[in-house]
């Protein structure tokens, strides 16, 4: 019996990426001081409950943690996918913090998966998932994954503190991904858009869309952004509202942003007391996020700064062909991916800036990634 | 003045080439005088076994929403806003701006 070879590796920085990392290029991991030195040592609920949610989808994984948390041990299995799964995110972080490794690491399942996830669907500080369903699955596409197998319903919506939403996920299964290029980001043609309201007044939805429109009608007149009010058992259990914009440009490609307000994470702390008694007007975080926007459309690339990672996660996955991206500024979420891509996958990307309008043009070849335990039918 | 906008321009492109070893970290510890630190400040310290590049602080300066980058916590999500009140800067990246200049992308 061979002694198996932990990769040591410390802190808790990026630990879903690590983790989703080790499971593809079935590395097993032993992960060091998490949190050490802070009041609360160790692994957050979320990152417990990512931990949990890879044990269900998995198969043969083995997890290990000590009494305090700040010791990890990881041996990932083989990732099974199947149907009707459910998972609670709880409450600490967002169903996208969930979303954004479960959508690689389902694609190079055995069987199709589809899941039933439970908890926050729209804060501040994850993609929503209505960015997810704009901009986040379509990108898939371009990895040549069917997207008619790729279905996000929002059954119900929850805001923080307490949470409450729902919703159901499928994805299909690739043999392998494919390389691509694509570096042309084209002109935006189109600006969409969701905005909506739990447990509040349907009036929000229609002040934070005028505002933003207010913007946007000074560049484009193909403008909708659309309502959808919750109310009763699908508004979950916080007040609250947001708004989710993504301008679809002549080549494809779609740059996202979206905020959601309300009355923060539960346990949090003393700083926010005061901004707990009242929220921003809706027509100010209307205009906001169309500035949000316009600054993402500004920075040129084919993906906003929020999706660089999965990018370069996606391209490093891809057969041993060349990839070609281009995106604005790195950001520092980006670059933690790529050293972490490069620490697992040994890809290395090259990187050149393009000064003339500060974009940067990333190559890489992929590691030559394949499905293995896909089930064939 | 124009003895400038040519050092601006050369600055710019310097701070570029340097985008490898600010992800993967060179093994040469060439000092660039262009690379900022600014930003670097309100960095927290519980991500210092990372490497970390001098010229980083020029991406983090952008306003990101609360807090998105303040702590090594774990945060895809990263916004960039539109600080020019004129739109019509960025006209040209949508489809009623002038073609011709956005084929030269």
């Amino acid at each position: 019996m061979l002694k198996t070879k932990y990769k040591r590796l410390k802190g808790s920085q990026i630990l879903r990426q690590r983790l989703l990392l080790a499971t593809l290029s079935h590395t097993p991991v032993l992960i060091e001081d998490i949190r050490t030195d802070e009041t609360w040592p160790g692994l957050r609920p979320h990152e417990v409950s990512f931990l949990r949610l890879m044990e269900k989808i998995c198969d043969d994984s083995f997890i290990e943690i000590n009494e305090t948390g700040t010791k990890l041990k990881y041996k990932p299995g083989i990732v099974m996918g199947g149907r009707h799964l459910v998972h609670d995110c709880g409450t600490s972080r967002a169903i996208g913090y969930f979303l954004e490794p479960l959508i690689v690491l389902a694609l190079f399942g055995r069987k199709p998966l589809s899941i039933n996830l439970k908890g926050i669907t729209n804060d501040s500080k994850d993609p929503s998932v209505d960015t997810f369903k704009s901009t986040t699955l379509p990108m898939l596409k371009h990895f040549g994954v069917d997207l008619k197998d790729v279905v996000l319903k929002i059954e119900s919506r929850g805001v923080p503190p307490h949470g409450g939403g729902e919703v159901t996920l499928t994805l299909p299964t690739v043999k392998s991904l494919s390389a691509i290029s694509w570096t042309e980001e084209g002109m935006v043609k189109s600006i969409r858009g969701v905005s909506f309201s739990t447990r509040v007044s349907s009036q929000f939805e229609h002040a934070m869309i005028t505002s933003a429109r207010g913007v946007f009608n000074r560049l484009l007149p193909d403008v909708h952004i659309f309502t959808d009010h919750r109310k009763g058992p699908q508004a979950g259990n916080s007040p609250g509202f947001g708004i989710s914009l993504v301008a679809e440009t002549t080549k494809g490609c779609f740059i996202s942003a979206d905020t959601t307000v309300s009355y923060g994470h539960a346990g949090e702390s003393t700083e926010f007391e005061e901004e707990k008694k009242e929220l921003p007007p809706p027509e100010d975080i209307g205009e906001q996020m169309a500035y949000a926007l316009l600054g993402e459309i500004n920075q040129g690339g084919v993906v906003d700064s929020t999706h660089q990672g999965l990018l370069f996660l996606l391209c490093a996955l891809c057969p041993a062909d060349v990839s070609k991206v281009r995106v604005g500024k790195l950001t520092p979420y980006g670059i933690e991916t790529l050293r972490n891509i490069e620490d697992f996958l040994k890809v290395m990307f090259n990187i050149e800036a393009d000064p003339s309008n500060g974009t940067v043009v990333l190559k890489c070849v992929g590691s030559g990634m394949i499905n293995l335990s896909r089930k064939h039918s | 003045s124009k003895w400038k906008e040519s050092l601006l321009e050369r600055t710019i492109s310097r701070q570029h080439v340097n985008l490898m070893k600010h992800v993967y970290g060179g093994k040469s510890t060439q000092t660039s005088t262009t690379s900022r630190d600014e930003g670097d400040d309100d960095e927290e310290s519980d991500d210092d076994h990372f490497f970390r590049p001098k010229g980083e602080g020029n991406k983090n300066e952008s306003k990101a929403v609360d807090g998105a980058n303040a702590s090594s916590e774990d945060y895809s999500k990263f916004t960039n806003f539109f600080n020019d009140n004129n739109v019509e800067s960025i006209r040209d990246r949508f489809v009623t701006g002038d073609w011709s200049k956005a084929a030269l992308r």
